[in-house]
Protein backbone atom coordinates (compact mmCIF):
# COMPACT_ATOMS: atom_id res chain seq x y z
CA UNK A 1 0.00 0.00 0.00
CA UNK A 2 3.26 2.75 0.56
CA UNK A 3 5.85 1.55 -1.53
CA UNK A 4 9.08 3.63 -0.95
CA UNK A 5 12.05 3.42 -2.90
CA UNK A 6 15.82 5.18 -2.25
CA UNK A 7 14.23 8.47 -0.83
CA UNK A 8 16.66 11.38 -0.29
CA UNK A 9 15.75 14.63 1.13
CA UNK A 10 17.85 17.51 1.41
CA UNK A 11 17.14 21.25 2.91
CA UNK A 12 19.68 23.17 1.44
CA UNK A 13 23.23 21.09 2.09
CA UNK A 14 22.19 19.29 4.94
CA UNK A 15 20.54 16.01 4.00
CA UNK A 16 17.56 15.09 6.69
CA UNK A 17 16.70 11.82 5.22
CA UNK A 18 18.86 9.54 3.18
CA UNK A 19 17.53 7.20 -0.01
CA UNK A 20 14.89 5.40 2.40
CA UNK A 21 13.48 2.12 1.16
CA UNK A 22 10.41 0.81 3.09
CA UNK A 23 6.40 -0.58 2.40
CA UNK A 24 3.88 -0.96 4.13
CA UNK A 25 1.20 -3.36 3.35
CA UNK A 26 -2.69 -3.18 2.96
CA UNK A 27 -3.65 -3.64 7.00
CA UNK A 28 -0.79 -3.14 8.47
CA UNK A 29 0.42 -0.63 10.93
CA UNK A 30 4.24 0.04 11.08
CA UNK A 31 5.99 2.12 13.35
CA UNK A 32 8.37 4.51 12.12
CA UNK A 33 10.31 5.02 15.68
CA UNK A 34 13.48 7.36 16.08
CA UNK A 35 14.58 9.95 18.03
CA UNK A 36 13.94 13.93 17.29
CA UNK A 37 15.87 14.94 13.93
CA UNK A 38 15.54 11.40 12.95
CA UNK A 39 13.48 12.37 9.65
CA UNK A 40 10.23 11.48 10.06
CA UNK A 41 7.93 14.16 9.61
CA UNK A 42 10.52 14.58 6.73
CA UNK A 43 9.33 11.34 5.27
CA UNK A 44 5.87 11.56 6.27
CA UNK A 45 5.46 15.04 4.83
CA UNK A 46 6.86 13.72 1.20
CA UNK A 47 4.30 10.96 1.48
CA UNK A 48 1.32 13.26 1.98
CA UNK A 49 2.60 15.03 -0.82
CA UNK A 50 3.32 18.29 1.36
CA UNK A 51 6.50 18.69 -0.48
CA UNK A 52 8.20 16.68 -3.24
CA UNK A 53 12.22 14.20 -2.53
CA UNK A 54 15.17 15.68 -3.44
CA UNK A 55 15.40 11.73 -4.73
CA UNK A 56 13.70 8.84 -4.81
CA UNK A 57 9.84 7.58 -5.50
CA UNK A 58 6.99 6.98 -3.19
CA UNK A 59 3.40 5.43 -3.83
CA UNK A 60 0.43 4.99 -2.02
CA UNK A 61 -2.09 2.66 -3.30
CA UNK A 62 -0.13 2.49 -6.72
CA UNK A 63 0.39 6.31 -7.62
CA UNK A 64 3.16 8.17 -6.97
CA UNK A 65 3.01 10.56 -4.71
CA UNK A 66 4.55 13.82 -6.93
CA UNK A 67 3.88 12.54 -10.31
CA UNK A 68 -0.23 11.75 -9.41
CA UNK A 69 -0.63 13.39 -6.49
CA UNK A 70 -3.86 14.44 -6.16
CA UNK A 71 -5.06 10.89 -6.63
CA UNK A 72 -2.35 10.02 -4.06
CA UNK A 73 -3.33 12.12 -1.27
CA UNK A 74 -6.95 11.61 -2.22
CA UNK A 75 -6.18 8.18 -0.53
CA UNK A 76 -4.34 9.37 2.65
CA UNK A 77 -5.47 10.67 5.93
CA UNK A 78 -2.94 12.60 7.31
CA UNK A 79 -2.25 14.04 11.39
CA UNK A 80 0.58 16.43 11.38
CA UNK A 81 2.90 16.56 14.56
CA UNK A 82 1.31 19.62 15.80
CA UNK A 83 -2.66 19.45 14.55
CA UNK A 84 -3.43 22.25 12.37
CA UNK A 85 -7.18 23.61 13.75
CA UNK A 86 -8.92 26.25 12.93
CA UNK A 87 -9.63 27.46 15.97
CA UNK A 88 -12.45 29.78 14.96
CA UNK A 89 -14.06 26.82 13.94
CA UNK A 90 -16.76 24.56 15.66
CA UNK A 91 -15.29 20.52 15.80
CA UNK A 92 -18.56 20.12 13.31
CA UNK A 93 -17.80 22.61 11.18
CA UNK A 94 -14.18 21.62 11.06
CA UNK A 95 -14.40 18.01 10.51
CA UNK A 96 -17.00 18.70 7.77
CA UNK A 97 -14.96 21.11 5.78
CA UNK A 98 -11.76 18.76 5.88
CA UNK A 99 -14.36 16.04 4.66
CA UNK A 100 -15.30 18.49 1.65
CA UNK A 101 -11.86 19.40 0.98
CA UNK A 102 -10.97 15.31 0.74
CA UNK A 103 -13.30 15.14 -1.93
CA UNK A 104 -16.55 14.50 0.34
CA UNK A 105 -19.73 15.97 -1.06
CA UNK A 106 -23.53 15.69 0.54
CA UNK A 107 -25.83 13.86 0.91
CA UNK A 108 -23.70 11.35 3.08
CA UNK A 109 -21.21 13.95 4.13
CA UNK A 110 -23.13 15.20 7.21
CA UNK A 111 -24.07 11.63 8.60
CA UNK A 112 -20.48 10.49 7.95
CA UNK A 113 -18.98 13.50 10.34
CA UNK A 114 -21.13 12.77 12.90
CA UNK A 115 -20.62 9.23 12.82
CA UNK A 116 -16.81 9.87 12.82
CA UNK A 117 -17.24 11.78 15.68
CA UNK A 118 -19.57 9.33 17.78
CA UNK A 119 -15.78 7.24 17.18
CA UNK A 120 -13.45 9.55 18.73
CA UNK A 121 -16.09 10.37 21.28
CA UNK A 122 -16.61 14.29 20.26
CA UNK A 123 -19.99 14.29 19.21
CA UNK A 124 -21.05 15.62 22.95
CA UNK A 125 -18.71 18.72 22.48
CA UNK A 126 -19.52 18.99 18.28
CA UNK A 127 -20.70 22.43 18.69
CA UNK A 128 -18.00 23.80 20.80
CA UNK A 129 -15.36 26.10 19.37
CA UNK A 130 -11.86 24.29 18.58
CA UNK A 131 -10.21 26.81 20.86
CA UNK A 132 -11.56 25.63 23.85
CA UNK A 133 -10.82 22.00 23.76
CA UNK A 134 -8.27 20.59 25.63
CA UNK A 135 -5.02 18.60 24.02
CA UNK A 136 -6.43 15.34 24.23
CA UNK A 137 -9.69 16.57 22.58
CA UNK A 138 -7.99 18.50 20.11
CA UNK A 139 -5.62 14.83 19.17
CA UNK A 140 -9.07 13.66 18.81
CA UNK A 141 -10.29 15.54 16.85
CA UNK A 142 -7.28 15.57 14.43
CA UNK A 143 -8.19 11.96 14.13
CA UNK A 144 -11.57 12.23 13.20
CA UNK A 145 -10.58 14.59 10.16
CA UNK A 146 -7.99 12.26 8.95
CA UNK A 147 -10.46 9.22 8.98
CA UNK A 148 -13.71 10.99 7.86
CA UNK A 149 -12.95 9.97 4.42
CA UNK A 150 -12.11 6.33 4.81
CA UNK A 151 -8.68 6.55 3.67
CA UNK A 152 -6.95 3.56 2.91
CA UNK A 153 -3.34 4.71 4.52
CA UNK A 154 -3.47 6.58 7.54
CA UNK A 155 -0.39 8.93 8.46
CA UNK A 156 0.09 9.64 11.86
CA UNK A 157 2.91 11.75 12.80
CA UNK A 158 3.75 11.34 16.79
CA UNK A 159 0.04 11.41 17.84
CA UNK A 160 0.37 10.92 21.31
CA UNK A 161 3.21 13.61 21.96
CA UNK A 162 2.10 16.17 24.85
CA UNK A 163 -0.83 14.13 26.14
CA UNK A 164 -1.45 12.76 29.77
CA UNK A 165 -1.14 9.54 30.34
CA UNK A 166 -4.93 8.74 30.21
CA UNK A 167 -5.00 10.64 26.82
CA UNK A 168 -2.16 8.51 25.70
CA UNK A 169 -4.12 5.50 26.29
CA UNK A 170 -7.55 6.58 24.80
CA UNK A 171 -5.34 7.98 21.56
CA UNK A 172 -3.69 4.22 21.55
CA UNK A 173 -6.85 2.81 21.65
CA UNK A 174 -8.48 4.51 19.37
CA UNK A 175 -5.62 3.88 16.62
CA UNK A 176 -5.53 0.60 17.21
CA UNK A 177 -9.63 0.87 16.06
CA UNK A 178 -9.40 2.71 13.14
CA UNK A 179 -6.17 1.08 12.02
CA UNK A 180 -7.98 -2.45 11.66
CA UNK A 181 -8.84 -1.70 8.15
CA UNK A 182 -6.27 0.33 6.71
CA UNK A 183 -3.00 0.36 6.34
CA UNK A 184 -1.24 2.52 9.29
CA UNK A 185 1.89 4.93 9.61
CA UNK A 186 2.79 6.01 12.93
CA UNK A 187 5.97 7.60 13.75
CA UNK A 188 6.87 7.89 17.37
CA UNK A 189 10.12 8.40 19.60
CA UNK A 190 8.67 5.89 22.24
CA UNK A 191 9.57 2.46 22.39
CA UNK A 192 6.59 0.73 24.17
CA UNK A 193 4.31 3.06 22.07
CA UNK A 194 5.08 0.91 18.94
CA UNK A 195 5.42 -2.95 20.66
CA UNK A 196 2.05 -1.54 21.44
CA UNK A 197 0.46 -0.99 18.20
CA UNK A 198 2.65 -1.87 15.54
CA UNK A 199 2.97 -5.15 13.63
CA UNK A 200 6.35 -4.06 12.15
CA UNK A 201 8.85 -1.40 13.46
CA UNK A 202 11.20 0.67 11.21
CA UNK A 203 13.69 1.91 13.42
CA UNK A 204 14.98 5.06 11.66
CA UNK A 205 18.58 7.37 12.70
CA UNK A 206 20.00 10.10 11.15
CA UNK A 207 17.87 9.68 8.13
CA UNK A 208 18.51 6.23 7.73
CA UNK A 209 16.76 3.11 8.49
CA UNK A 210 18.99 1.19 11.44
CA UNK A 211 16.47 -1.47 11.75
CA UNK A 212 13.53 -3.24 10.56
CA UNK A 213 11.02 -5.60 12.82
CA UNK A 214 8.50 -7.28 14.20
CA UNK A 215 8.18 -5.85 18.13
CA UNK A 216 8.84 -9.39 19.24
CA UNK A 217 12.17 -10.17 17.28
CA UNK A 218 13.43 -6.22 17.89
CA UNK A 219 12.48 -7.25 22.08
CA UNK A 220 14.14 -10.62 21.40
CA UNK A 221 16.99 -9.01 20.32
CA UNK A 222 17.18 -6.87 22.78
CA UNK A 223 16.44 -8.86 25.71
CA UNK A 224 20.17 -9.60 25.90
CA UNK A 225 20.52 -6.36 27.71
CA UNK A 226 18.23 -5.75 30.80
CA UNK A 227 19.51 -3.77 33.04
CA UNK A 228 19.06 -2.85 36.70
CA UNK A 229 19.96 0.29 39.03
CA UNK A 230 20.95 -0.27 42.36
CA UNK A 231 21.20 2.58 45.26
CA UNK A 232 22.70 1.39 48.65
CA UNK A 233 22.58 4.02 51.66
CA UNK A 234 25.72 3.35 53.27
CA UNK A 235 28.77 2.09 50.82
CA UNK A 236 29.66 3.87 47.97
CA UNK A 237 29.51 2.78 44.73
CA UNK A 238 32.56 2.00 43.98
CA UNK A 239 32.45 -0.78 46.86
CA UNK A 240 29.25 -1.95 45.47
CA UNK A 241 30.45 -2.50 42.23
CA UNK A 242 33.29 -4.54 43.63
CA UNK A 243 30.85 -6.54 45.86
CA UNK A 244 28.70 -7.94 42.99
CA UNK A 245 30.54 -8.46 40.09
CA UNK A 246 30.95 -12.21 39.28
CA UNK A 247 27.27 -12.87 41.15
CA UNK A 248 24.69 -14.98 39.47
CA UNK A 249 23.65 -13.24 36.57
CA UNK A 250 25.35 -10.52 36.78
CA UNK A 251 27.29 -9.73 33.40
CA UNK A 252 28.98 -6.14 34.05
CA UNK A 253 29.07 -3.41 36.80
CA UNK A 254 29.30 0.21 36.28
CA UNK A 255 29.71 2.48 39.46
CA UNK A 256 27.65 5.85 38.52
CA UNK A 257 27.38 8.92 40.62
CA UNK A 258 24.37 7.56 42.98
CA UNK A 259 24.80 3.85 42.19
CA UNK A 260 24.95 1.02 40.44
CA UNK A 261 24.23 0.27 37.12
CA UNK A 262 24.03 -3.38 36.73
CA UNK A 263 24.03 -5.26 32.85
CA UNK A 264 22.43 -8.70 33.52
CA UNK A 265 22.90 -12.10 31.52
CA UNK A 266 20.16 -13.27 29.26
CA UNK A 267 19.79 -15.64 31.21
CA UNK A 268 19.41 -15.42 34.44
CA UNK A 269 17.77 -12.92 36.43
CA UNK A 270 20.31 -11.35 38.61
CA UNK A 271 18.12 -9.82 41.45
CA UNK A 272 17.95 -12.80 43.62
CA UNK A 273 21.86 -13.17 44.21
CA UNK A 274 22.39 -9.28 43.74
CA UNK A 275 19.85 -9.13 46.55
CA UNK A 276 21.20 -11.93 48.89
CA UNK A 277 25.17 -10.25 48.52
CA UNK A 278 23.64 -7.16 49.59
CA UNK A 279 22.32 -8.43 52.86
CA UNK A 280 25.05 -10.52 53.64
CA UNK A 281 27.38 -7.21 54.06
CA UNK A 282 24.56 -5.78 55.78
CA UNK A 283 23.95 -2.95 53.26
CA UNK A 284 20.89 -0.71 53.31
CA UNK A 285 19.19 -1.42 50.18
CA UNK A 286 17.41 1.95 48.82
CA UNK A 287 16.47 1.52 45.51
CA UNK A 288 16.76 -1.80 42.82
CA UNK A 289 14.80 -0.94 39.75
CA UNK A 290 14.57 -2.10 36.17
CA UNK A 291 15.93 0.88 34.02
CA UNK A 292 14.30 1.22 30.55
CA UNK A 293 16.11 1.43 27.30
CA UNK A 294 16.86 4.75 25.91
CA UNK A 295 16.28 5.19 22.38
CA UNK A 296 20.19 5.96 21.91
CA UNK A 297 21.23 2.19 23.83
CA UNK A 298 18.65 1.42 21.48
CA UNK A 299 20.67 2.41 18.09
CA UNK A 300 23.89 1.72 20.04
CA UNK A 301 23.26 -1.95 20.46
CA UNK A 302 21.60 -2.30 17.17
CA UNK A 303 24.01 -0.92 15.08
CA UNK A 304 26.89 -2.81 16.65
CA UNK A 305 24.95 -5.73 16.06
CA UNK A 306 24.58 -4.95 12.35
CA UNK A 307 28.31 -4.33 12.44
CA UNK A 308 29.25 -7.52 13.89
CA UNK A 309 27.31 -9.49 12.14
CA UNK A 310 28.75 -7.71 8.77
CA UNK A 311 32.00 -8.90 10.17
CA UNK A 312 30.92 -12.37 10.58
CA UNK A 313 29.89 -12.78 7.18
CA UNK B 1 -15.17 16.25 -17.26
CA UNK B 2 -15.40 14.60 -13.88
CA UNK B 3 -12.50 17.33 -13.59
CA UNK B 4 -14.76 19.94 -14.07
CA UNK B 5 -17.06 18.74 -11.69
CA UNK B 6 -14.14 18.03 -8.55
CA UNK B 7 -12.61 21.76 -9.62
CA UNK B 8 -16.27 23.16 -8.80
CA UNK B 9 -16.84 21.20 -5.93
CA UNK B 10 -13.35 22.62 -4.40
CA UNK B 11 -13.47 26.11 -5.40
CA UNK B 12 -17.53 25.93 -3.98
CA UNK B 13 -15.85 24.34 -1.04
CA UNK B 14 -12.88 26.69 0.13
CA UNK B 15 -14.83 29.57 -0.64
CA UNK B 16 -17.93 28.31 1.28
CA UNK B 17 -15.30 27.75 4.13
CA UNK B 18 -13.42 31.35 3.61
CA UNK B 19 -17.18 33.28 2.99
CA UNK B 20 -18.56 32.19 6.17
CA UNK B 21 -15.26 32.22 8.17
CA UNK B 22 -14.66 36.05 7.11
CA UNK B 23 -18.06 36.70 9.01
CA UNK B 24 -17.42 35.52 12.40
CA UNK B 25 -15.33 38.25 13.37
CA UNK B 26 -17.41 41.72 14.18
CA UNK B 27 -14.30 43.50 12.24
CA UNK B 28 -15.97 42.76 9.05
CA UNK B 29 -18.78 44.79 9.60
CA UNK B 30 -16.17 47.89 10.71
CA UNK B 31 -14.37 47.66 6.99
CA UNK B 32 -17.57 47.14 5.51
CA UNK B 33 -18.88 50.54 7.26
CA UNK B 34 -15.61 52.62 6.95
CA UNK B 35 -15.38 51.69 3.48
CA UNK B 36 -18.90 52.70 3.02
CA UNK B 37 -18.90 55.86 5.47
CA UNK B 38 -15.71 57.43 4.28
CA UNK B 39 -16.67 57.22 1.08
CA UNK B 40 -20.18 58.45 1.99
CA UNK B 41 -19.02 61.50 3.54
CA UNK B 42 -17.40 62.34 -0.31
CA UNK B 43 -20.54 61.49 -1.67
CA UNK B 44 -22.83 63.90 0.45
CA UNK B 45 -20.47 66.73 0.34
CA UNK B 46 -20.91 66.25 -3.40
CA UNK B 47 -24.82 66.00 -3.19
CA UNK B 48 -24.21 69.57 -1.88
CA UNK B 49 -22.97 71.16 -4.81
CA UNK B 50 -25.96 69.26 -6.52
CA UNK B 51 -28.32 70.97 -4.75
CA UNK B 52 -26.45 74.38 -6.01
CA UNK B 53 -27.35 73.35 -9.55
CA UNK B 54 -23.33 73.14 -10.07
CA UNK B 55 -23.20 69.17 -11.35
CA UNK B 56 -25.56 66.60 -13.14
CA UNK B 57 -26.54 64.07 -10.30
CA UNK B 58 -24.70 61.17 -10.55
CA UNK B 59 -23.04 58.74 -8.58
CA UNK B 60 -19.74 58.51 -9.82
CA UNK B 61 -18.82 60.86 -6.63
CA UNK B 62 -19.43 57.60 -4.15
CA UNK B 63 -18.20 55.51 -6.86
CA UNK B 64 -14.79 57.14 -7.21
CA UNK B 65 -14.13 57.34 -3.54
CA UNK B 66 -14.82 54.01 -2.78
CA UNK B 67 -12.50 52.59 -5.63
CA UNK B 68 -9.87 55.02 -4.50
CA UNK B 69 -10.66 53.39 -0.72
CA UNK B 70 -9.70 49.74 -2.39
CA UNK B 71 -6.26 50.66 -1.70
CA UNK B 72 -6.86 49.94 1.60
CA UNK B 73 -9.83 47.51 2.38
CA UNK B 74 -8.75 45.08 -0.40
CA UNK B 75 -5.33 44.83 1.86
CA UNK B 76 -7.61 44.34 4.99
CA UNK B 77 -9.63 41.81 3.16
CA UNK B 78 -6.94 39.36 1.77
CA UNK B 79 -3.99 39.42 4.57
CA UNK B 80 -4.96 36.57 6.14
CA UNK B 81 -6.21 34.56 3.16
CA UNK B 82 -2.69 32.40 2.52
CA UNK B 83 -0.56 34.44 5.27
CA UNK B 84 -2.37 32.98 8.14
CA UNK B 85 -2.79 29.35 7.21
CA UNK B 86 1.12 29.29 7.04
CA UNK B 87 1.30 30.96 10.38
CA UNK B 88 -1.20 28.73 12.35
CA UNK B 89 0.17 25.49 10.19
CA UNK B 90 -3.28 24.64 8.76
CA UNK B 91 -1.98 25.00 5.24
CA UNK B 92 -0.16 21.28 5.89
CA UNK B 93 -3.73 19.92 5.99
CA UNK B 94 -4.69 22.22 2.79
CA UNK B 95 -2.31 21.35 0.82
CA UNK B 96 -2.16 17.55 1.37
CA UNK B 97 -6.03 17.38 0.98
CA UNK B 98 -6.65 16.38 -2.94
CA UNK B 99 -7.11 20.34 -4.17
CA UNK B 100 -4.91 22.17 -6.82
CA UNK B 101 -2.71 24.95 -5.33
CA UNK B 102 -5.50 27.02 -8.26
CA UNK B 103 -8.56 26.39 -6.85
CA UNK B 104 -6.84 27.22 -2.94
CA UNK B 105 -6.11 30.41 -4.40
CA UNK B 106 -9.70 31.18 -6.67
CA UNK B 107 -11.83 29.98 -4.10
CA UNK B 108 -10.17 32.09 -1.46
CA UNK B 109 -9.95 35.33 -3.59
CA UNK B 110 -13.67 34.55 -4.90
CA UNK B 111 -14.74 34.97 -1.67
CA UNK B 112 -12.64 37.97 -0.60
CA UNK B 113 -14.97 39.42 -3.90
CA UNK B 114 -18.31 38.00 -2.59
CA UNK B 115 -17.41 40.27 0.15
CA UNK B 116 -16.85 43.36 -1.17
CA UNK B 117 -19.75 42.65 -3.45
CA UNK B 118 -22.09 42.44 -0.42
CA UNK B 119 -20.64 45.86 0.54
CA UNK B 120 -21.55 47.25 -2.63
CA UNK B 121 -25.03 46.09 -2.35
CA UNK B 122 -25.60 48.25 0.04
CA UNK B 123 -25.24 51.25 -2.21
CA UNK B 124 -28.31 49.90 -4.24
CA UNK B 125 -29.78 52.34 -1.46
CA UNK B 126 -28.12 55.44 -2.65
CA UNK B 127 -29.03 54.28 -6.01
CA UNK B 128 -32.60 53.78 -5.29
CA UNK B 129 -32.99 56.87 -3.35
CA UNK B 130 -31.32 58.45 -6.39
CA UNK B 131 -33.78 57.21 -9.41
CA UNK B 132 -36.46 58.06 -6.58
CA UNK B 133 -35.91 61.35 -6.20
CA UNK B 134 -33.61 62.52 -9.43
CA UNK B 135 -33.02 61.55 -13.02
CA UNK B 136 -29.52 59.88 -12.68
CA UNK B 137 -27.96 58.43 -16.29
CA UNK B 138 -29.11 55.04 -16.00
CA UNK B 139 -26.47 53.67 -18.20
CA UNK B 140 -23.95 56.02 -16.62
CA UNK B 141 -24.61 54.16 -12.73
CA UNK B 142 -24.68 50.87 -14.05
CA UNK B 143 -21.33 51.33 -16.08
CA UNK B 144 -19.86 52.90 -12.92
CA UNK B 145 -21.07 49.90 -10.60
CA UNK B 146 -19.74 47.08 -13.39
CA UNK B 147 -16.07 49.25 -13.14
CA UNK B 148 -16.21 49.39 -9.19
CA UNK B 149 -17.09 45.91 -8.83
CA UNK B 150 -14.15 45.13 -11.83
CA UNK B 151 -11.63 47.41 -9.84
CA UNK B 152 -12.26 45.25 -6.34
CA UNK B 153 -11.98 41.65 -8.36
CA UNK B 154 -8.49 43.18 -9.42
CA UNK B 155 -7.52 44.54 -6.66
CA UNK B 156 -8.50 41.83 -4.09
CA UNK B 157 -6.64 39.66 -6.39
CA UNK B 158 -3.52 41.79 -5.72
CA UNK B 159 -4.17 41.62 -2.22
CA UNK B 160 -4.51 37.47 -2.72
CA UNK B 161 -1.27 37.31 -4.77
CA UNK B 162 0.75 39.50 -1.46
CA UNK B 163 -1.18 37.20 1.31
CA UNK B 164 1.13 34.20 -0.76
CA UNK B 165 4.60 36.07 0.03
CA UNK B 166 4.33 35.86 3.57
CA UNK B 167 3.12 33.95 6.70
CA UNK B 168 2.56 38.10 8.23
CA UNK B 169 -0.74 39.20 7.53
CA UNK B 170 1.07 42.88 8.20
CA UNK B 171 3.43 42.32 5.55
CA UNK B 172 0.92 41.13 2.89
CA UNK B 173 -1.15 44.27 4.13
CA UNK B 174 1.98 46.74 3.48
CA UNK B 175 2.91 44.94 -0.05
CA UNK B 176 -0.38 44.68 -1.26
CA UNK B 177 -1.25 48.71 -0.21
CA UNK B 178 2.58 49.87 -1.77
CA UNK B 179 1.39 48.04 -4.68
CA UNK B 180 -2.13 49.79 -5.12
CA UNK B 181 -0.98 53.50 -4.06
CA UNK B 182 1.84 52.85 -6.82
CA UNK B 183 -0.87 51.45 -9.65
CA UNK B 184 -2.77 54.77 -8.36
CA UNK B 185 -0.30 57.28 -8.46
CA UNK B 186 1.03 55.85 -11.46
CA UNK B 187 -0.76 58.23 -13.52
CA UNK B 188 -0.17 61.17 -12.02
CA UNK B 189 4.03 60.60 -12.46
CA UNK B 190 2.76 59.85 -16.00
CA UNK B 191 1.87 63.01 -16.76
CA UNK B 192 5.05 64.51 -15.56
CA UNK B 193 7.27 62.42 -17.98
CA UNK B 194 7.85 64.22 -21.55
CA UNK B 195 8.63 61.09 -23.49
CA UNK B 196 4.76 60.41 -24.54
CA UNK B 197 5.80 56.79 -25.67
CA UNK B 198 6.77 56.02 -22.15
CA UNK B 199 4.40 58.25 -20.32
CA UNK B 200 1.30 56.40 -22.32
CA UNK B 201 2.58 52.91 -21.50
CA UNK B 202 2.50 54.29 -17.77
CA UNK B 203 -1.31 55.31 -17.78
CA UNK B 204 -2.38 52.52 -19.95
CA UNK B 205 -1.14 50.98 -16.14
CA UNK B 206 -2.94 52.59 -14.14
CA UNK B 207 -6.24 52.31 -12.48
CA UNK B 208 -8.08 55.43 -13.15
CA UNK B 209 -7.12 55.26 -17.32
CA UNK B 210 -9.25 52.26 -17.11
CA UNK B 211 -11.70 53.25 -14.62
CA UNK B 212 -12.60 56.63 -14.04
CA UNK B 213 -12.12 57.60 -17.76
CA UNK B 214 -14.33 55.25 -19.77
CA UNK B 215 -16.88 53.51 -17.29
CA UNK B 216 -17.41 55.75 -14.05
CA UNK B 217 -17.77 59.06 -15.90
CA UNK B 218 -18.95 58.06 -19.77
CA UNK B 219 -21.21 55.16 -19.33
CA UNK B 220 -18.76 53.24 -21.76
CA UNK B 221 -17.78 49.86 -21.43
CA UNK B 222 -14.53 49.55 -24.14
CA UNK B 223 -13.51 45.95 -23.89
CA UNK B 224 -10.04 47.47 -23.60
CA UNK B 225 -10.78 48.66 -19.80
CA UNK B 226 -12.47 45.16 -18.84
CA UNK B 227 -9.50 43.11 -20.50
CA UNK B 228 -7.30 45.13 -18.23
CA UNK B 229 -8.89 44.52 -15.19
CA UNK B 230 -9.25 40.71 -16.31
CA UNK B 231 -6.15 40.80 -17.37
CA UNK B 232 -4.68 42.18 -13.81
CA UNK B 233 -7.14 39.66 -11.60
CA UNK B 234 -5.22 36.42 -13.64
CA UNK B 235 -1.69 37.60 -13.62
CA UNK B 236 -1.86 37.92 -10.03
CA UNK B 237 -3.87 34.61 -9.19
CA UNK B 238 -1.20 33.15 -11.49
CA UNK B 239 1.73 34.61 -9.50
CA UNK B 240 -0.19 33.56 -5.83
CA UNK B 241 -0.67 30.06 -7.26
CA UNK B 242 3.26 30.05 -8.49
CA UNK B 243 4.53 30.88 -5.35
CA UNK B 244 2.58 28.19 -3.46
CA UNK B 245 3.97 25.83 -5.97
CA UNK B 246 7.96 26.85 -5.23
CA UNK B 247 7.36 27.14 -0.94
CA UNK B 248 6.82 23.63 -1.46
CA UNK B 249 9.84 23.16 -3.55
CA UNK B 250 11.67 25.26 -0.63
CA UNK B 251 9.79 23.94 2.20
N1 LIG C 1 12.07 23.01 7.06
C1 LIG C 1 13.31 22.57 7.39
N2 LIG C 1 14.41 23.25 7.00
C2 LIG C 1 15.64 22.82 7.32
N3 LIG C 1 15.91 21.72 8.02
C3 LIG C 1 14.86 20.97 8.45
C4 LIG C 1 13.52 21.37 8.16
N4 LIG C 1 12.68 20.44 8.70
C5 LIG C 1 13.46 19.53 9.31
N5 LIG C 1 14.79 19.84 9.16
C6 LIG C 1 15.93 19.02 9.65
O1 LIG C 1 15.82 17.74 9.07
C7 LIG C 1 16.11 16.73 10.01
C8 LIG C 1 14.93 15.79 10.16
O2 LIG C 1 13.86 16.48 10.76
P1 LIG C 1 12.42 15.83 10.99
O3 LIG C 1 12.01 15.15 9.75
O4 LIG C 1 11.54 16.90 11.50
O5 LIG C 1 12.74 14.77 12.12
P2 LIG C 1 11.75 14.06 13.17
O6 LIG C 1 10.34 14.26 12.72
O7 LIG C 1 12.16 12.63 13.14
O8 LIG C 1 12.01 14.70 14.48
C9 LIG C 1 16.49 17.45 11.29
O9 LIG C 1 17.89 17.52 11.35
C10 LIG C 1 15.87 18.80 11.15
O10 LIG C 1 16.63 19.78 11.82
MG1 LIG D 1 8.85 15.11 13.76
Amino acid sequence: MIQVEGLTKYYGPHKAIDSLSFHADAGEIVGFLGPNGAGKTTTMRILTGYMPPSEGRATIAGFDVFEQSLEARGRIGYLPETVPLYKELTVWQYVDYMAALRGMGNPGRAERVDEVLDRVGMLDRADSLIDSLSKGMRQRVGLAQAIVHKPDVLILDEPTIGLDPRQVREVRELIREVGEHRTVLLSTHILSEVSQLCSRILIINNGQIVAEDSPATLSNRLQDTTRYFLHIGNATPKEVAKAIRGVAGVSEVYPTEEGVEIVADSQIDPRPAVTATIVQKSWDLLELRHVDMSLEDIFLQLTTDEAVAEEED
Amino acid sequence: MPNIGRSFHNLWTVFKHEFSVYFISPIIYWIGAGWLCLAGVFYSNSLGFYNQGTYEVSMSSLFSPMAFLTIFIAPALTMRLLAEEVHAGTHELLFTAPVRDWEVVVGKWLASWAVMSSFILVTFLHAGLLIWRGSPNIAVMITGYIGLWLVCGATLAIGVFASSLSQYQLVSFMISMGTLVLLWVAGAVSSLISNSLLSEAINQLTITNHYHNTMLNLGLVDPIDVAYFVGVMALFLFLATQILGTRRWRA
